[in-house]
């Protein structure tokens, strides 16, 4: 089911003195810079630092002070925000949960059709939940939360990924096989910006590093990112 | 036997027409009251049907009791607290002072505005419903919101179900239609329907607590609203009895019916929990 996309057709993702304000308070100034297709960049910095809120406006949720976004033509784009806000008390399976990630094969009328149930199965085998898909989602865990959600994510096959701190409050384990699935998805050539608190991580794995500060203060290779940090 | 639980329904034909009205509002008020209770908008529920009364009342003024008048004028203020109040947005914590303070003025407004041209009995009318008042045409009505309502709970399951459980993603694959709304809008059509019945400080309570009494049962939906649903005619048939044979007032006899099954089906859950605890 995987299968090597070229998202270089499709185009960066470009931003241009991007400015959110929340009222008064300025959460986002002049933020300029591209994430090219086929691109793994994570996005650091302190709390308050607007890193939830470059998300969001690439997202295309909140309305800009000023400045744009723009997005590849055509490509979808994937979006998991932080400690995502699922109601958990609702009585869903996590089959039905991932198979939302197939909405655009069924839409909110059409029976759910077979192959997107047997995707489903499979990217729950992906992540590690085989043999969980007709527990509710309530009786998950954090980190089981976080793995069906990435599940979801893979059947909705985006060309763009944005995810806000997939590993916070996760197990280990979890982090190690929701990591995985980072890298296949960039190997698969979509463009991945995920905003993480785990500089050892960045270290590892993440080629491109922004750090923000209501204003960007650094774009570029991770290495020399983190020597702006450590000043 | 037969006399007790049969007769009233075979010589009055009132009898026959409330029941059939409370049959019809309990398929939708199950389906409602399940996801309102699943999504815990119970609270919002409560606002929306005040919402309802001072429109009601206006409509009074312009059509005294008619059915059609205080419907319509329900209906309007219902949708407008719905899209004004924010209801629609967001559907989580709210200030609940601003709630109270927004039930209160509602609630002697439509008061007020009804005695001013009427009197205490149409007030009692409009706050306490009249089921057995219940005439072919009201019945109709009931009929056809039901079965709407009923309806595109079935067709908008799925929006409804992702709505509630995770609304961003909602927004990302559809975000055009405004789900949110048409929920809000189907709960005052119910609540209208409900309110010639049970009136508007009442007509939540059909809406609720059969759906609560089955939401205690962790079943799934689709589950829970058909549990809904038969606790509601269970509660809507006792409640008429009970009414007939004691001669108190209907409406609230029903509710009272109804919130005997949600105690009653708390404590089966707790004494179950209990025996498997120690078992």
């Amino acid at each position: 089911m995987v299968q090597a996309r070229d998202n270089r057709e499709a185009g960066p993702i470009v931003l241009h003195e991007v400015t959110v304000r929340y009222g008064l308070q300025v959460a986002l100034e002049r933020v300029s810079g591209q994430f090219p297709p086929a691109s793994l960049t994570a996005v650091v910095g302190a709390n308050g630092a607007g890193k939830s809120t470059l998300l969001a406006a690439i997202a295309g949720g909140l309305r800009l002070a000023g400045g744009s976004v723009q997005r590849p033509i055509g490509g979808l784009l994937g979006f998991l925000p932080q400690r995502a806000a699922v109601d958990t008390s609702y009585p869903v399976t996590v089959a039905e949960l991932v198979a939302l990630g197939g909405w655009r094969q069924f839409g909110a009328f059409r029976a759910i059709p077979a192959s997107v149930r047997a995707r489903a199965t499979e990217a729950a085998a992906i992540v590690g939940l085989h043999g969980n898909l007709e527990r509710r989602i309530g009786a998950l865990s954090t980190g089981e939360l976080q793995r069906a959600l990435f599940a979801r994510l893979i059947l909705e096959d985006p060309a763009a990924i944005l995810l806000d701190e997939p590993f916070a409050a996760v197990d280990a384990q979890t982090t190690t096989v929701l990591m995985d699935q980072l890298i296949r998805w960039y190997r698969d050539g979509r463009t991945l910006i995920v905003v993480l608190h785990d500089l050892a991580l960045v270290r590892a794995w993440f080629p491109t590093t922004v750090v923000l500060a209501r204003r960007c203060l650094f774009w570029g290779p991770t290495e020399s990112a983190l020597r702006v940090l450590a000043t | 036997m037969h006399a007790l639980l049969m007769a009233p329904f075979e010589t009055l034909g009132f009898m026959r027409t409330a029941l059939v009205a409370c049959a019809a509002l309990a398929l939708a008020n199950g389906a409602i009251g399940t996801l309102l209770v699943l999504r815990r908008m119970s609270l919002n529920g409560d606002v929306l049907g005040h919402a309802v009364m001072p429109g009601a009342a206006i409509g009074f003024l312009y059509g005294g009791s008619s059915a059609g008048w205080l419907s319509l004028g329900g209906l309007v203020s219902g949708l407008a607290v719905a899209v004004l109040g924010g209801l629609v947005g967001s559907g989580r914590a709210r200030d609940d002072v601003g709630l109270v303070a927004f039930y209160l003025v509602a609630l002697s407004l439509g008061v007020v505005l009804i005695t001013w041209r009427g009197s205490n009995v149409d007030a009692m009318r409009v706050l306490f419903g009249t089921v057995l008042a219940i005439d072919y045409r009201a019945l109709i009505q009931i009929a056809v919101v039901s079965s709407v309502v009923v309806l595109a709970v079935a067709a908008l399951y799925r929006p409804f179900t992702v709505a509630a459980v995770d609304p961003a993603f909602l927004r990302t694959v559809s975000p055009l239609l405004p789900y949110q709304m048409m929920f809000v809008v189907l709960v005052v059509l119910v609540l209208v329907a409900s309110f010639q019945a049970f009136g508007t400080l009442l007509a939540l309570g059909p809406m609720l607590l059969p759906a609560a009494a089955a939401s205690l049962w962790s079943l799934g939906v689709a589950a829970s609203i058909a549990l809904a649903v038969l606790l509601g005619l269970v509660a809507s048939l006792t409640g008429l009895l009970i009414s007939y044979h004691g001669n108190l007032p209907s409406g609230p006899a029903i509710v009272l019916a109804a919130g005997l099954l949600f105690i009653m089906s708390h404590a089966l859950r707790s004494a179950i929990k209990l025996v498997r605890g120690h078992a």
